[in-house]
């Protein structure tokens, strides 16, 4: 209670703290602090990465609510040092047995029961628990519990979003019962007590996985989904499986790189470093001063959206020409293809696709392309322990406060607007599929000893996010809070605007104007780019370093 | 961080010397419209509705929406969100504002700033609004949280505008229907 205390004291100003952010024997960061406080507890009560990162994650989903929870889903990097093994635990939702009998349209129906896909949350967070967890589960998900029934004090980032989304809240009265207060938004410093979801995670914590997705709860789950026009099925939760895989693997500049695995895009982050390795980074000047390098960059992350949008679907519906795409090959093709000196083609929406097929094997092609929404929201966390095993998490509601609906105390997710509803795009909606996602949780190692773990929320700025990040500490040496300060910028195939933050010195937005770049300058820095939370490991002291992104109400802690 | 205790009781801080401005009163129709874009003048507008204000809610209001309206309420605010869901830029809403606010000087209409956001509506991009309203208005009534730093009641006291600070945003319903009877 006195860390707790401490830290709420401590946290005003949003990501900054005077808690260390660095230690030898552990160390978490978060979009919040009193999850970052949950893991930390854990780690001193000699749970290991996996158990601090599963009791953030339930404690976040209660103190985050807008970005993930029960009712979400997401992915997880789980590197276990000694063994020298990793594993990617895929628990993103999915579409209904029965979602093509809806008529769903992202634009319409995104804030309605019919978004909603299969959460995957509780399924993922509990097969990382059992399959890598050394605590009981009842103590790891006390934090959360805890929070859920006793209440939390609403911090800024929170206060703001209920404000920004009052629609969405407005459209649930269940949901306007928990972030309401006489019909208008609960504000700062208020205390926010969600006994309902209390009560759904004290089922969790005794029955496991079973009291989530089988029985009274997922009937009443079922029946207010169905009552709201949603189609999922006792089926749909009852047979809902998260997937424990391997990460997707490349290497950057003799570091390894291990992310998230297909349709999720860590494929994206590989190949946009790939590219990267192509260009002297250091010798062309940071971004935020060297307009060739911010082309360079952002020419490089509009072309690997080109490829995203043309290539990544669900590997059990579609082939994912997964060895072309991250192939170094490919990548100098894809490299070579950049006008180094001006925007070309002149409009972000014309660039083209690859062919990574020449780089393997049963390919399969479609043609036809589309878009994602731009407002997603989600949270990621990062953790080591002192053993130096690290884990990797970024869950989601898909876009903020999911779809608003709230059914016995659980918020649901929004997944379904993730899909396309062109019958000929690889992301195409169909029954009990999954669709792309943006998520990117990602675990960089140097010589088997990992070096950073990071990730993001931020729809899909998070790849380009996760690149920034990655360039300012490897080729630039920025610390992790040098590096998650720095300025951003995003671009993509679908945008018409080169998106930057003014920190990107004004000389450069003058050139790259002047190569054809149309520029939207966001003041400051801006929760459009994401929120990274990230944990640099020095290589020669081993010391742990936290950096909570200041976009954002996070914090670092070590110890 | 802040602590706030919700008394539901509702202050009232005036730190202007006359009282004249104390009883003064608005009249109707009223508009009420957007300084930023935030999704703040949507709780406006229910509040407008819960004290049978006749109101009319335009986001983007321009010079020629000021036919026939006796008050002008402006909710400042900035929203990346709504600035990008009505495609202008910060620049662009800008200068709508100020162009509003000068045609409402022009007329005579009297301008009352309703700041309900907090802490989440303060400084960053929200002060160059909140600033352009305040130094226009006739009357603020603000959540008081909005104004912790003492924001408002400095233009306030400089400016002689008479301010009302609530605690929470369902408090400002009862000044604001005040304001007009």
């Amino acid at each position: 209670m006195i860390l707790l205390l401490v830290l709420i004291l401590n946290t005003g100003i949003q990501g900054q703290s005077t808690y260390p952010s660095t230690g030898m024997n552990g160390a978490v960061a978060t979009a919040h602090p009193l999850a970052s406080a949950a893991a930390i507890d854990i780690l001193k009560s000699g749970g290991n990465a996996v158990d601090a990162a599963v009791a953030a994650a339930f404690t976040i989903g209660v103190v985050e609510p807008d970005g993930s929870g029960l009712g979400g889903g997401g992915g997880m990097v789980i590197y276990l040092k000694n063994e020298q093994k990793s594993y990617f635990i895929n628990y993103y939702g999915r579409s209904s047995e029965r979602a093509s009998e809806i008529d769903f349209s992202s634009s319409r129906d995104h804030s309605t029961a019919k978004a909603i896909g299969v959460p995957g949350t509780v399924a993922g967070l509990l097969m990382a628990h059992k399959t890598f967890g050394s605590l009981p589960l009842k103590k790891i998900m006390e934090s959360a519990i805890s929070h859920a029934e006793y209440g939390f004090p609403i911090d800024q980032t929170l206060a703001k979003l209920i404000l920004d989304n009052i629609d969405k809240i407005l459209s649930d009265s269940v949901t306007a019962s928990v972030f309401l207060d006489d019909g208008f938004p609960r504000m700062e410093g208020e205390i926010l007590v969600q006994r309902n979801l209390g009560k759904v995670l004290r089922i969790i914590a005794e029955q496991g996985s079973k009291g989530f997705y089988e029985g009274p709860l997922a009937e009443s789950f079922v029946k207010g989904i169905r009552d709201r026009g949603g189609v999922l099925t006792e089926k749909d939760f009852a047979s809902y499986k998260p997937e424990l895989t391997v990460p997707l693997k490349g290497t950057y500049r003799g570091y390894d790189i291990l992310t998230s695995n297909v349709p999720q895009s860590g494929i994206s982050l590989i190949q946009g470093l790939n590219m990267l390795e192509n260009f002297d980074l250091k010798a062309n000047g940071h971004y935020s001063e060297s307009a060739k390098t911010l082309h360079i960059m952002a020419e490089v992350e509009k072309l690997i959206y080109a490829d995203r949008y043309q290539y990544l679907g669900d590997p059990d519906f579609v082939t994912v020409p997964v060895a072309g795409l991250t192939s170094k090959e490919y990548a100098l093709e894809r490299f070579n293809s950049i006008n180094q000196s001006k925007l070309d083609p002149p409009r972000y929406r014309d660039a083209e696709y690859g062919n990574p097929g020449v780089f393997e094997e049963d390919l399969k092609k479609v043609q036809v392309l589309d878009m994602e929404p731009a407002d997603g929201h989600t949270t990621h966390l990062s953790v080591v322990d002192k053993e130096g095993n690290a884990v990797a998490l970024t869950q989601t509601l898909g876009l903020f406060f999911g779809s608003g609906q709230t059914v016995s105390g659980v918020l649901f997710n929004s997944a379904m607007t993730n899909f396309s509803y062109n019958v000929e795009n690889v992301n195409y909606l169909q029954n009990s599929k999954q669709c792309r996602t943006s998520i990117t949780p990602t675990v960089i190692l140097q010589n088997g000893n990992p070096f950073l773990i990071v990730g993001s929320p931020g729809a899909s700025r998070i790849t380009t996010t996760i690149i920034e990040l990655v360039v300012n500490v490897i080729d630039f040496g920025m610390d992790v809070n040098e590096a998650n300060l720095a300025p951003r910028f995003y671009c993509q195939k679908f945008e018409d605007y080169l998106h930057i933050e003014s920190g990107i010195k004004p000389e450069v937005r003058s050139e790259l104007g002047w190569m054809g770049h149309p520029i939207k300058v966001y003041e400051g820095i801006d929760l459009f780019f994401g929120g990274a939370q990230m944990i640099y490991v020095d290589p020669l002291t081993g010391e742990y370093s936290g950096s909570a992104d200041k976009r954002r109400g996070g914090i670092a802690i070590g110890y | 961080m802040k602590t706030i205790i919700s008394t539901g009781v509702t202050i009232l801080i005036l730190f202007f010397a006359g009282s004249s401005l104390l009883a003064q009163k608005f009249e109707q129709p009223v508009l009420i419209s957007s300084a930023g874009q935030s999704a703040d003048v949507k709780l406006v507008k229910m509040l407008a509705q819960r004290q049978g204000l006749n109101a009319t809610t335009v986001l983007m209001a321009q010079p020629e929406d000021l036919k026939g309206i006796k008050t002008l309420i402006i909710v400042p605010g900035f929203s990346s969100k709504g600035l990008g869901a009505a495609g202008i830029s910060q620049q662009e809403e800008f200068e709508r504002v100020q162009t509003l606010v000068k045609s409402a000087n022009d007329l005579k209409i009297p301008i009352v700033l309703l700041h309900i956001g907090g802490s989440a509506r303060r400084k960053g991009q929200s002060d160059s609004f909140n600033q352009l309203v305040a130094d226009n208005s006739k009357f603020m009534l603000v959540v008081k949280q909005g104004d912790e730093d003492g924001f408002f009641s400095a233009i306030s006291k400089a400016k002689n505008i008479p301010l009302t600070l609530v605690e929470k945003i369902a408090e400002t319903a009862e000044p604001l229907g005040n304001l007009f009877k």
